[in-house]
């Protein structure tokens, strides 16, 4: 084993464990977090593997799928986030809408 | 006939207090809503008896409209009118606006630009054609076809006011009007409005790129609920 596959295999299974942990009770999510820890570990350890898949789905160079994959990883996440933000606005409109509603000052206030 | 007039403002000046003098002795409620403006809107209307809401934090227009209805109906509104806080629209023509929804035949009551000749010459050149585009885009997304686009001139009945509830917070909301008028099939026209562009209005009015962020909004909307 190399020094760089040590380093990689810790932070994966870091990163993978604090991913694993954060998520409440959805046992679809941890599943989803124990099979990502389990192919980064594997590919870190078995480079070729990656090189392999990658000629049967017909990308060139293992690099490659990874980026790819990488790529959509990445929109996907980026999407998901919008969503919560969108929701989030949307919380936070009713609660200003709120307030505004409970302090509203009748004209007889403002005369 | 309860009319309510709500009009939404953000970081105004002096020109809010003119703005609703000039409607206080048309005998209509004046709803202002300020929409976290960083020196309190208060300030401009001080002595002037209306009903003044305040969003702690800044949300938008369409927000800002949309707390001002929510509110004119629970006072008991039959009628809710949208109105600029810039002074733009003349306080002359709500009656003109609101006619129809008394004489019970429509719903939604518009204001356009584009409907007389000397309304439209006031408009800017530059104005009129990202109106135009506006108009098209406007048309394209919701199948509902105006003469103008994003003005903010109109009036809705109770019962529109009731079935119609912005999402869009931002100034997407005159487009997303269009959808609940398709969506609540509500009887709607568009009537002649004067725009008196001021220096003042035209720099607090929306530039090109937010004419783009609005098309990107609408789009979003329809992929993402």
């Amino acid at each position: 084993m190399t020094f760089i596959q040590i380093i990689l295999i810790a932070l994966v299974v870091a990163i993978g464990l604090l991913y694993f942990f954060s998520l409440r009770s959805r046992l679809i999510s941890r599943m989803t977090a124990l099979a990502l820890i389990a192919t980064g570990v594997l590919f870190v350890l078995h480079p070729d593997l990656t090189n392999q898949i990658a000629h049967f789905l017909g990308v060139g160079r293992g690099t490659d799928l990874l980026f790819y994959l990488f790529s959509l990883a990445v929109s996907y996440g980026f999407l998901l986030l919008y969503i919560r933000i969108r929701a989030l606005d949307r919380k936070v409109t009713d609660l200003a809408r709120t307030i505004a509603l409970e302090l509203a000052k009748e004209p007889a206030d403002n005369a | 006939m309860g009319v309510f007039i709500v009009i939404p403002a953000y970081n105004e000046g002096e020109v809010l207090r003119s703005t609703v003098q000039s409607l206080l002795h048309h005998g209509y409620s004046i709803v202002i809503v300020d929409d976290g403006s960083a020196r309190p809107a208060n300030q401009w209307i001080r002595g002037i008896p209306v009903h003044s809401l305040r969003h702690p934090v800044n949300l938008g227009q369409g927000a800002a409209l949309q707390t001002g209805t929510t509110y004119a109906l629970s006072k008991g509104a039959d009628i809710v009118v949208h109105f600029d806080a810039d002074g733009q629209h003349p306080a002359e023509q709500i009656p003109v606006l609101i006619q129809p929804i008394l004489d019970g035949e429509c719903d939604v009551v518009l204001g356009s630009r584009f409907l007389q000749a000397r309304d439209r010459r006031l408009v800017p050149l530059r104005k009129r054609l990202l109106l135009r585009l506006g108009i098209l885009v406007s048309g394209l997304l919701t199948r509902v076809w105006l003469t103008d686009a994003h003005n903010g001139f109109r009036a809705l009945s109770r019962e529109a006011a009731r079935r119609v509830h912005f999402e869009e917070n931002g100034f997407s909301h005159a487009t997303e009007l269009l959808e609940h008028l398709r969506e609540q099939r509500l009887r709607y026209r568009e009537v002649p409005s004067t725009i008196r562009y001021t220096e003042y209005s035209l720099r607090k009015g929306q530039s090109i790129f937010n004419s783009v962020n609005i098309v990107l909004d609408l789009l979003l909307r329809k992929l993402i609920k």
